[in-house]
């Protein structure tokens, strides 16, 4: 690995060290990228001998092309407009290739009450910043911090109950390839309860390296509703990672889904930090052409009394590859603790690929753990059932696939999401509208 | 509530009792442990170029054989040792261990059985081995291995007879170089691992088994690995081959004296089995496992690896309950089409105990199945991994695995972990992997203990049927002494 990319990314971060620390906060904010800068180039690039990244290759980073720090950019509110979820009725913030967009955002003066939402940088104490991702710090995790530009802080108060969901909208947009880091802190106080979307996508043309960290920290008996959407074009690249601390009797409930980016890594590490929690990370990815996604999911039970779920489906077709890594970690007091994880993936070609490694590492004796992957085509006989009715071979492949998929989705709580991913989901199966339509309106029934 | 009142509530906690019986049954001592007083031949510590000279004269071994090892030394030179596995122990210097020792009777080489020394039979026949062939269990062949050399192999004659070869692979050198030179390191390449390019090096001796075309083997064979002398590693290599349309069952146990420090054990098995064969390769490994405040035991670091041609089955079935370090993965590559990889293994870790183990199955023919079940137990401080890996190459189309791997968790504070690498390239490929971990049932304690069963009894009862599934693959004889062998090592952990 040459050194130039690592030399152009931490110039990246270090030019941002040079902002005057106006308060306290932002001297801390600037010790820590330089640490993170530090670490960055300390850490070795990842090869096929490193296990984190053992079936993932970066050679699409290794030119170094994708680490000039992405330019501001501005689009109008025509161009947002396919981005848009119906019915969602969400509170939208703007970030276009890693830049807060005030512009297109919803009004920050006129939030729900108990919400507040300020630039890391404005913030009058640091909170829970980088708490969690730190104790799980990567590589990528690093470069984002080193180069944090618009990190936004989103806080909800103590028994606040906002029904109003927040869409973080990450647009991918520069047209030529460049980094853009996106960071997101999200504190819900406890009691509280509230709903955050993140929705990538990308408009036409765009090369964008998208870098992001979101850090959830769900407070004491507080609730939160997660959706993270990956959406961008295939010629994007997106590396991230969700870090979460769930708290005593606090719920957490997280739905991934990936469907864009050539190479697509996230890393999902969800802790509990206090007895009787409860998480549910849910996911589908759907790659195809060449595009490569890897989930590696860790959950840390340190504490006894916690639950944890865990459901990842997959269609891989054309030439695209899958890698799922899905660690449960039972830590040595965390007794009476009840972990699952299943996996199940399809693969629709010859050229595609996967590989999977659902882990368990236990050191309490109390405990009730399972996983389960799979690996196989459609099945036979379902296939053969639907053939026996009079369906096609084409059509019932798509209905199948699209079942697969669909049981997951229909187990979201939020009927608008529900909603917007259904067509967008069938539109990757089926080619002919009218199938599109049939699967569309039959799931609505 | 007074103190008396306190105390005698604490006295009436239901399973004191059974506490008391388990803190007996982990003081058992290791029952193979004894030393033997043996005179032997052992080379000082140390490996060099010198050392393999040495091994490879002491054998009157061929040219080709001795830089066949030298070549595997200066690979081995270059190598690094692994450190993936989730294993902790302090690091291995080559330079303290000695490489060969060979009790000195073997000097002048016996011609029969009758020819050995007397301790060294006695010392089998504590280990509860039927050397003699008039104490055998019917129809069972041993070979065995003690500390560097094979001391006897029995039931050669009648072997002889069928066709099947079945002798120390020093001898094999000698008798059939063709089939040595075309098989060994045939599966297992000099280069494979760190230990197994060390056990190229230094190997001293093992079994050489050669199962003709259509014959099934008349008789089980079996290898029994002893390591007598203190400061020397065991390098034994065996190599199975079983011809067109052939049948073998063979099995291996091993044991060691109890010391204080830390012994090396690193083999190499390698099993050919061609067209339409079947091998069955089952293991009862119980090498000393260190005490309780776990010092001593064996390192076990094991290569085993076996190519399944068209048609063929390999089977490994294992029972690990001994070696302080376990690193051991036997694996199948199931290169013809329709061949059959099996991998059942039970796990058991008390004390100190470290395992990292599981299989390897690489599917490459069209049609090729397997079945992985796994069922590791850990209790005391122990650690117990199963890890594994399933590969369906692109043109294993219609292949088909099921991997069922469960732990059991016996005291808080020990671990079990699963690492499955799963891996596929063939959308005709079905793989199906699941794992459990859980403790004990409190209520089939409950049950048993209901029943007049007590808990050290019932406890053992449970993980003997926890392990069903695995000792059913195991010959009789060998299944019995594995259901007897998890009694001791694990019998009362529970607490």
């Amino acid at each position: 690995m040459t050194s130039t990319p690592l030399h152009a990314a931490i110039a990246a971060g270090s030019t941002l060290n040079s902002r005057t620390a106006t308060s306290h906060a932002t001297t801390k904010i600037a010790d820590m990228q330089n640490a993170a800068a530090h670490a960055w180039a300390q850490t070795p690039w990842p090869t096929r001998t490193t296990e984190a990244w053992k079936y993932t290759p970066l050679k699409a980073l290794e030119k170094g092309e994708h680490f000039t720090p992405a330019a501001k950019n501005t689009l109008t509110s025509d161009a947002l407009k396919p981005f848009e979820i119906n019915r969602l009725e969400a509170l939208t913030l703007v970030f276009i290739d890693g830049h807060f967009c005030a512009e297109q955002s919803d009004d920050l003066t006129q939030l729900p009450t108990g919400m507040t939402i300020e630039h890391l940088s404005d913030a009058s104490d640091l909170g829970q910043f980088n708490k969690a991702a730190g104790e799980h710090a990567t590589l990528f995790g690093e470069l984002n911090t080193a180069s944090i530009d618009a990190a936004l802080v989103i806080s909800v108060a103590k028994n606040a109950q906002v029904i109003q969901p927040v869409r973080v909208l990450n647009i991918a947009s520069a047209n030529k390839p460049c980094l853009a880091n996106a960071r997101i802190l999200w504190q819900q106080a406890p009691h509280s309860k509230a709903t955050l979307v993140e929705h990538f996508v990308s408009t036409q043309g765009s090369h964008t390296f998208t870098n992001s960290i979101t850090e959830l920290f769900v407070g004491e008996n507080a609730e939160c509703e997660h959706y993270r959407l990956h959406l961008e074009d295939e010629a994007n690249l997106h590396i991230g990672g969700v870090y979460s601390h769930v708290h005593k009797h606090a719920r957490l409930n997280s739905f991934y889904l990936a469907m864009g980016a050539n190479l697509q890594r996230v890393d999902v590490v969800t802790q509990f930090e206090g007895e009787g929690a409860e998480a549910v990370n849910n996911g589908v990815y759907l790659p195809r052409n060449k595009q490569l996604v890897d989930f590696h999911t860790c959950i840390e039970h340190k504490v006894p009394h916690c639950n944890s779920h865990e459901t990842f489906r997959g269609i891989i077709g054309d030439s695209a590859r899958a890698v799922f890594n899905g660690r449960i970690h039972i830590h040595k007091d965390a007794q009476k603790t009840l972990a699952e994880l299943s996996n199940k993936n399809l693969l629709t070609s010859n050229k595609a690929e996967v590989n999977t490694k659902p882990e368990l590492e236990i050191y309490a004796d109390d405990v009730r753990c399972a996983h389960g992957a799979t690996i196989a085509e459609l099945d036979a006989l379902a296939m053969h059932y639907l053939r026996t009715r009079g369906i096609g071979q084409a059509e019932a492949q798509v209905m199948l696939s699209f079942g697969f998929i669909n049981e997951l989705i229909e187990q979201l709580n939020n009927a608008a999401i529900v909603e917007y991913l259904r067509p967008v989901i069938a539109q990757r199966f089926a080619n002919k509208s009218e199938l599109l339509d049939s699967l569309t309106n039959n799931a609505l029934i | 509530m007074s103190q008396e009142n306190a105390q005698s509530v604490l006295n009436a906690e239901p399973l004191s009792d059974a506490d008391q019986q388990i803190d007996d049954a982990i003081n058992k001592e290791y029952s193979a442990g004894f030393v033997s007083n043996i005179e032997s031949d052992t080379l000082e510590a140390g490996l060099s170029e010198d050392v393999i000279r040495f091994i490879s004269g002491k054998k009157n071994e061929p040219e080709w054989m001795l830089e066949w090892r030298l070549k595997a030394y200066h690979q081995w030179l270059e190598m690094e040792e692994p450190e993936w596995a989730h294993v902790d122990y302090p690091k291995i210097d080559f330079n303290e261990i000695s490489y060969y020792s060979a009790p000195k009777s073997m000097a002048d080489g016996p011609k029969s059985l009758d020819e050995v020394d007397p301790d060294l039979i006695a010392t089998y026949n504590k280990l509860g081995i039927p050397l003699h062939e008039q104490q055998m269990l019917a129809g069972v062949a041993v070979d065995a291995v003690f500390d560097s050399v094979s001391v006897a192999t029995t039931f050669r004659e009648n072997l002889k007879e069928a066709g099947v070869i079945f002798c120390p692979i020093s001898e094999a050198v000698h008798e059939y170089p063709d089939l040595v030179k075309k098989y060994l390191a045939s599966v297992v390449p000099v280069k494979d691992n760190y230990y197994a390019a060390l056990n190229c090096a230094v190997f001293s001796d093992g079994s050489f088994v050669y199962i003709p075309k259509g014959v099934k083997c008349p008789m089980e064979l079996s290898t029994y690995f002893r390591i007598n002398e203190a400061k020397t590693g065991q390098f034994e290599r065996t190599l199975i081959i079983a011809e067109e349309g052939s049948e073998v069952s063979y099995l291996e146990g091993c044991t060691a004296p109890m010391r204080d420090e830390n012994q090396l054990h690193a083999a190499v098995v390698e099993l050919v089995c061609l067209d339409g064969a079947k091998i069955k390769y089952s293991t009862v490994q119980n090498w000393y496992p260190g005490d309780a405040e776990g010092k001593g035991g064996i390192y076990n670091f094991v290569t085993k690896r076996g190519i399944a041609h068209t048609n063929s089955r390999i089977s490994w079935t294992q029972v690990e309950t001994g070696s302080a370090v376990t690193w051991k993965y036997p694996s199948c590559v199931l290169k013809g089409d329709n061949s059959v990889g099996e991998f059942y293994s039970v796990a058991l870790t008390n004390n100190y105990q470290q395992a990292d183990t599981g299989t390897k199955m690489i599917h490459i023919g069209k049609n090729t199945r397997s079945t992985i079940i796994s069922k590791g137990i850990s209790a005391g401080k122990s650690s117990n991994a199963y890890r594994g890996l399933v590969r369906f190459n692109a043109g294993a189309d219609g292949a088909r695995n099921f991997t069922q791997c469960d732990s059991l968790l016996i005291g808080s504070e020990c671990a079990a972990h699963t690492f499955p690498y799963i891996e596929s390239k063939n959308p005709k490929a079905i793989i199906e992997h699941e794992a459990t971990t859980s403790k004990v049932s409190e209520d089939q304690l409950y049950l048993c203990q209901q029943r007049g069963i007590d808990a050290e009894k019932a406890v053992s009862m449970i993980v003997n049927g926890f392990c069903k599934d695995v000792f059913k693959e195991l010959p009789m004889e060998f299944a019995v002494e594995a259901g007897k062998l998890l009694e001791v090592s694990l019998e009362g952990s529970v607490g």
